[in-house]
């Protein structure tokens, strides 16, 4: 049985089950969603209008036996916050589910005509689509809560939050993780308001009884699943008590911090003095210490054998938050001057329950320290700042319109984003080849839209020397292909540590979507795959208005010097314009 | 005598008495070396992963290229575990010493880590 489509309409509140056409039959994933938002979606239409859709798609490999790491859901759309095409992924319940019942992709398209909200229930059955009256306006952890009171059977939840319900452009997408929580997110980019603007406040999946994933070459994949987990299970970082089990994501915190690239109160220094304590490190010790419920070494879906992520406990070891990981300690810690890692998980906690992307949360709060409203470091006032969001006071609907919009409230020029989407925690000025990635990606400025990837398979290390200044281009186009073709597969972005090292690891990723798809893919293949998405998102883009000159970092990187290294940015346009020459046939 | 600022990171935070980072004043002779420092706290090489002196990085896990560099009065020397990982493109363009950029020249920039799977353990 082939793979369909569920094209889901809100203005009339139909389903069709669509076969797969040729032209998408082999893309799963981020360039799945991206193919399809490509072919369907006016470049120039209004995020929130009518003839923006939502693309829901899990990987290649998402839902067959064991694939290790791979519940990874991508969703898809033109993003409210840049304007761009937008893939965002996470972790969850939802990829393994959607997967098996034989969906590549769920499309969201149209509105209702009387303005009411809708929970989606979709099963073997078909789509049931339910009033949500009792839904509306709640937060995410509610949310979640009832619906698996209403469905026993622990199906995976899909949602908004109030943010994305009154459509303002950080908000993300929730998907529940083991628990039950909405601790997950395909935070970046506002899809969230994208969701909202089709009416619909969740969605349920229950694959009980689904037909599950097709398998061209049980072989094959079973070949790549071996390979690719004996790498994951060898690798310092990535093996059971490895950094990323150990530590999480934030094993990054003191690393970055002693090279002095963390962006420190607003990118105004790279070294933050409070850095340790908000660390992983830290948070392993608080969750010694405080014992309960508290833990690091957590899956955020089952299967993962990596398990990079953490629960937050309070004091008395009640689980406060799951997962307080390197990019939100950072951006809602050292970013804002606070060290103090119960606010960064009480904030974590309102993000989540609200249905905002932690990055660019953080990076907004910092925007209103910059511009005085309240002072960096005062962790109370921070955390009141969500009162004003789940308010929805004026105040609270321009926070959650992400850092562009409150800069300019406040008259802020320090402002760092590209393409509209805020930076994450690695400062460009400092680790120079990130800056290439947050300039180039079709996603604005984004961490994991460039990983990276070893040299001998990537076809450059004879090419360039990647300690060279020059050189950082061309890695900088191979990293960000390998990584749209692992968002493709429904792996974890993190295998690409293992992947990096062993170049079993990285055979064992490709056959394993060979023998998934009977696609002909081998590991040589994958940087002209990952080559062939970034050519329909920057497509995209094109159409949509954007040239040469929004793949640029924010102006004050160049004259404002970063301590303690006291550098600037110093890339030339013509270096960066070297990224993505190539789709211009030069 | 010299006196220099020492935060450990990770399992051998324990040679300064914490248990997954602590800082300790550490007094060396004049022109002792990041060699003697690492001998003085007790921390074998080989549990030694990435390395600072003032936020210049001195050394990756499994290399190591700062055994004869040389430390000044106040200088702030952070040490990480072995299981502390730092992915390529998070650190590319980063400050590094001299000796450190020679050897991973030699045994190739991107890795995570050299010499360091268990494999090569073995
Ligand atoms: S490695 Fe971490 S982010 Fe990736 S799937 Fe596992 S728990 Fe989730």
């Amino acid at each position: 049985m082939s793979r369909k489509i569920l094209r889901i309409n809100m203005s009339d509140q139909s389903a069709v089950y669509e076969d797969i056409p040729e032209k998408w039959s082999k893309w799963a994933g981020r360039g799945l969603t991206s193919a399809i938002v490509l072919d369907e979606v006016e470049p120039t239409c209004h995020p929130l209008g009518p003839n923006n859709k939502l693309v829901i798609a899990p990987g290649w490999v998402s839902g067959t036996p064991a694939a290790p790491s791979s519940g990874r859901t991508s969703f898809g759309g033109k993003s409210p916050l840049t304007g761009t095409i937008k893939e965002s992924n996470s972790g969850g319940l939802s990829s393994k589910k959607i997967a098996k019942l034989g969906l590549a992709a769920i499309i969201l398209e149209g509105e209702p005509q009387n303005g009411e909200w809708y929970q989606l229930v979709i099963t073997k059955d078909g789509v049931e689509f339910k009033d949500a009256p009792d839904l509306a306006g709640k937060g995410m952890y509610e949310v979640d809560e009832i619906l698996w009171d209403q469905y026993p059977n622990k199906p995976a939840v899909i949602g908004i939050g109030p943010v994305g319900e009154k459509k303002l452009s950080n908000a993300g997408i929730s998907v529940n993780d083991p628990e039950g929580k909405p601790g997950r997110y395909a935070g970046r980019g506002g899809l969230g308001a994208v969701m909202g603007a089709r009416g619909v406040k969740a969605i349920v999946v229950d694959d009980e009884g689904g037909p599950g994933v097709d398998i061209a070459d049980e072989d094959l994949l079973k070949q790549g699943r071996t390979k690719l987990r004996d790498a994951i299970m060898e690798h310092d970082l990535t093996k059971p008590d490895g950094g990323l089990n150990t530590y999480g994501t934030n094993v990054l915190m003191n690393i970055i911090n002693e090279a002095g690239g963390l962006p420190t109160r607003n990118f105004s220094a790279g070294q933050f003095e409070g850095a340790a304590d908000i660390s992983g490190e830290r948070v392993a010790e608080m969750v010694e210490k405080r014992g309960g419920e508290g833990m690091t070494g957590h899956g955020c879906h089952p299967g993962c054998i990596i398990q990079c992520s953490n629960i937050y406990p309070d004091e008395e070891g009640e689980a406060v938050v799951s997962v307080v990981e390197y990019e939100t300690a950072w951006a809602l810690g050292a970013n804002c001057g606070i060290d103090d890692l119960d606010y960064v998980a009480e904030m974590t906690y309102q993000c989540n329950d609200l249905g905002l992307d932690t990055i660019e949360a953080g990076n907004t709060i910092a925007i209103a320290m910059e511009g005085g409203q309240i002072e960096f470091g005062d962790k109370e006032a921070a955390l009141a700042l969500f009162d004003e969001i789940r308010e929805m006071s004026p105040l609270g609907r321009i926070y959650g319109q992400g850092v562009e919009a409150t800069a300019k409230a406040f008259g802020v020029h320090r402002v760092p984003t590209v393409k509209g989407q805020s930076m994450p925690a690695y400062e460009p000025r400092a680790i120079k080849g990130i800056g290439v990635t947050y300039a180039t990606s079709p996603m604005g400025a984004d961490h994991t839209a460039g990983y990276t990837i070893a040299p001998e398979i990537a076809g450059v290390g004879g090419k360039v020397d990647p300690l060279d200044e020059e050189g950082k281009s061309d890695l900088s186009l191979t990293f960000q292909a390998a990584t749209a073709f692992v968002d493709s597969t429904g792996y974890c972005l993190f295998i690409a540590f293992p992947i990096l090292d062993i170049s079993s690891g990285w055979e064992g990723m490709a056959e394993s979507v060979a023998g998934v798809t009977g696609l002909d893919i081998t590991g040589d293949d994958v940087i002209d795959v990952g080559k062939e998405i970034l050519r329909m998102e920057r497509e995209f883009n094109k159409k949509a208005g954007f040239t040469a000159q929004d793949d640029r970092l924010p102006e004050f990187m160049r004259y404002e010097k970063l301590p303690p290294h006291n550098e600037v940015w110093s890339m030339s346009d013509e270096e960066l314009d070297q990224v993505y020459a190539w789709t211009n046939g030069k | 005598m010299i006196t220099v600022d020492v935060t450990l990171y990770g399992d051998i935070a324990h040679f300064a008495g914490g248990s997954h980072v602590a800082s300790q004043d550490v007094n060396l002779t004049e022109k002792a070396t990041v060699g003697d420092l690492l001998q003085k706290l007790g921390i074998s090489p080989d549990d030694r992963g990435y390395l600072f002196i003032n936020a210049v990085l001195h050394d990756a896990p499994g290399l190591y290229a700062s055994k004869d560099a040389a430390l000044d009065d106040g200088d702030h020397i952070g040490i990480f575990s072995t299981t502390h990982m730092w992915p390529y493109q998070y650190r590319d363009g980063i400050h590094m010493s001299d000796q450190l950029q020679k050897a991973m020249k030699k045994h190739g920039s991107m890795q995570n880590v050299y010499g360091r799977t268990d494999k090569e353990r073995r």
